[in-house]
């Protein structure tokens, strides 16, 4: 990383996975307003399902997820009756509207859950929403509670995206975070799945945790690309213990300093680039015939959620525990707790509890925001006009100092990234966001790193 | 006649002009029976008719139409493209019905013969210049018939159900009574010329749950008797 831009290593911004994040919404938002976009679904519009299931058997203490760790299966159970009660009120509301296109299984850990609770969620979207065979099902797995024959019980069930939650092989750094899982279990896992016809394998990696090397790192590298997953995320840890106590656990003074977390990022790219991946976006890679890497070539790449992908749905239901809907231009979060998530969805009501109804200056903003973070390139002159005077020069003091330093270059208005910036793609980002001033007269504890 | 119905026509085959309408078996059932006999002979005069064999298109969703079809034999199902590229089957066209109701520059389905079917056509231009002396002929024209718009209000009255055997019967109920034929000995036989993956796509099921309530079905005495190609309930 050049010199100048060092600086950026302390910055915090927010992860744009959406635009206003969800550090924006507010209680204005309630059940009645999510119903009423439902409402006015389009027949054929499609929709991508996202399923939080919030139960893990042990916990990681880089987590900053919704999760517990459950040892009563019974109390999954509740939760499964309860998400098949959630997925029927919103049928109710979209009242045959909608072709369901995508289910995304996240956590938490999805299989926590046994193959036939994953099987009757399915049928509860298939019955509430409409469910047909080519929709495309993926789940996050923990390669710990992988049980004989589940991969393949999986994909019969029609999942043909899976993704494993690998983090590091490094054995020093998987005791550090509380995550031991060797490598012949993850190549067992991969095999399972080669063997059931997934063609779509995908490991999530971190980077930043406790105890990770320049030589540990490239080695955890070298054995993702020895298992050949089809696509691998590539995120920073976000360390942020005054929000998320379970981090405490970690030991701090065992993180890797901030300027090794750009090198860290940096040789990660290195390898799997020369490895044959094509990068997408700033975090994620895939292979060339992947349709990760399909959409980022054709211009089609999208974000939401789960990060950078090829689903064309602009509409997204999430269920479940402080899962994240967005329909019609509304931001809609389901109540976090177990408890507040149970009472709204058991008295028959839609478990919204905050959320933001987007105005079309902010719809005109997250699109360019969006463009500069799915293809590194945007232009921004619709954003400027969506601003107002003074928001606008705010904007163009940031870029002329970003174009200065060579993180990007600023022509009419076409603001490109620069090829070896990537990494500094969120601050770019943070340089449009208008709002971006108020979070820095805020330090608050809940942005990550920007690297 | 516009450049779409020249499409068709080599798609289709050559189309020929019956000499009289009188040997039409769907006459009777709906379509001209509400015109007088003078809109009648106008309409007989513009009228062509056209034979689309199997899995061929009548028309292709995002390019125009300038004709309204009545399908006289055979069937059709219709489907979309949605954003991800994807087909949905949207309705099923049987004898009777018609499509294509406005003239459009960008069809907004795909229509495509499920078997060798036989349509009647009129250009809307013509139906317009008849409407001069005869105002309302179109409206009378498809006054018993189902539309395309119908076909999309069946559609989300079956997508609205709850349970899997709900959809399934509601749309053998629907078919049934379109084209179902009674034996006289209160059994309805439903023929079913579509793929099973259409019947499940356009209800919103997997194959596999769709394999499963009809089998459910029969079992329970809803269906009485399942083939490929038709179903028997009771009439």
């Amino acid at each position: 990383m050049r010199p100048e831009w060092r600086k950026y290593l302390s910055w915090r911004t927010p992860r744009y996975t959406s635009f206003p994040s969800a550090l924006h919404f507010d209680e204005q938002v309630a059940a009645a307003d999510y119903s009423q976009r439902l409402g006015e679904v389009g027949l054929y519009e499609p929709l991508s399902i996202y399923v939080h299931i919030p139960f893990c058997r042990q916990m990681c203490w880089y987590c900053g997820c919704n999760m517990r760790v459950e040892n009563d299966y019974g109390r999954a159970l509740r939760y499964v009756r309860a998400l098949s009660q959630e997925l029927h009120l919103i049928g109710d509301a979209l009242r045959g509207a909608g072709r369901t296109r995508a289910v995304h299984f996240g956590g938490g850990t999805p299989n926590y859950l046994k193959i036939e609770e994953i099987g009757a969620i399915l049928g509860a979207i298939e019955l509430a929403l409409g469910l047909t065979d080519s929709a495309r099902l993926a789940i996050e797995l923990d390669p710990r509670l992988i049980g004989d024959g589940d991969v393949a019980r999986l994909a019969a069930l029609g999942f043909n995206r899976m993704s494993l939650g690998v983090q590091d092989f490094d054995v020093e750094v998987q005791a550090a975070i509380n995550r031991i899982q060797s490598f012949d279990l993850i190549e067992a896992a991969v095999g399972e799945m080669r063997r059931a016809g997934v063609n779509d394998v995908s490991f999530d990696l971190l980077y930043g945790l406790p105890k990770q090397t320049i030589t540990s790192f490239a080695e955890t590298i070298d054995k993702t690309i020895a298992l050949s997953p089809d696509r691998v995320a590539v995120f920073g840890y976000a360390h942020l213990p005054a929000a998320l106590p379970r981090q405490r656990l970690l030991d701090a003074a065992a993180l890797p300093p901030e300027e090794m977390r750009a090198d860290l990022a940096a040789m990660a790219d290195d390898q799997l680039v020369g490895a044959g991946y094509r990068r997408i976006g700033f975090d994620h890679y895939a292979k060339p015939d992947n349709p990760l890497a399909r959409a980022e070539n054709e211009g089609r790449l999208r974000r939401n959620f789960q990060g950078f992908t090829d689903d064309p749905a602009d509409t997204t239901l999430g269920v479940g525990a402080s899962s994240i809907s967005f329909v019609g231009g509304l931001y809609a979060q389901n109540a976090r707790a177990l408890g507040d998530y149970y009472r709204q969805i058991e008295s028959q009501e839609l478990a919204t509890v905050r959320g933001l109804v987007l105005s079309p200056k902010e719809a005109r903003i997250g699109r360019t925001i969006r463009e500069i973070l799915c293809r590194s390139t945007a232009d921004i002159a619709d954003l400027l006009a969506a601003l107002s005077p003074m928001e606008a020069n705010a904007v163009c003091a940031r870029l002329d100092e970003l174009a200065g330093e060579g993180v990007i270059s600023w022509d009419g208005a076409i603001v490109a990234l620069a090829t070896d910036a990537r990494v500094l793609s969120r601050i770019v980002a943070a340089a449009l966001d208008p709002y971006e001033a108020f979070n820095k007269d805020n330090p608050t504890r809940r942005l990550a790193r920007a690297v | 006649m516009g450049e779409r119905s020249e499409l068709a026509e080599r798609q289709c085959g050559a189309y020929d002009r019956p000499k009289t309408c009188d040997l039409c078996d769907v006459r009777e059932r709906s379509i001209c029976a509400d015109l007088g006999p003078r809109e009648f002979a106008h309409v007989e005069k513009t009228m062509a008719r056209r034979h689309v064999a199997k899995n061929k298109s009548l028309m292709v969703e995002g390019e125009p139409n300038e004709s309204l079809y009545i399908v006289v034999d055979g069937s059709f199902r219709l489907s979309k493209l949605l954003e991800d590229g994807r087909r949905q089957v949207t309705g099923f066209l049987f004898k009777g019905d018609f499509v294509g109701v406005r003239p459009t520059k960008a069809s907004a389905y795909t229509t495509e013969a499920l078997q060798d079917s036989t349509v009647c056509f009129f250009p809307h231009r013509y139906l317009e210049e008849i409407a001069i002396d005869a105002p309302g002929v179109k409206d009378r024209l498809i006054a018993r018939g189902q539309t395309e718009y119908h076909k999309a209000q069946d559609h989300i009255v079956l997508l609205g159900k709850k349970t899997a055997e709900e959809r399934v019967i509601s749309f053998i109920d629907l078919i049934g009574k379109t084209i179902g034929v009674d034996d006289g000995s209160a059994r309805r036989t439903v023929p079913l010329p579509m793929p099973r993956q259409d019947i499940a796509d356009y209800l919103g099921l997997r194959l596999e749950t769709l394999s499963r309530t009809l089998a459910t079905l029969k079992e329970n005495g809803k269906i009485i008797e399942v083939s490929r190609h038709a179903v028997v309930i009771a009439a």
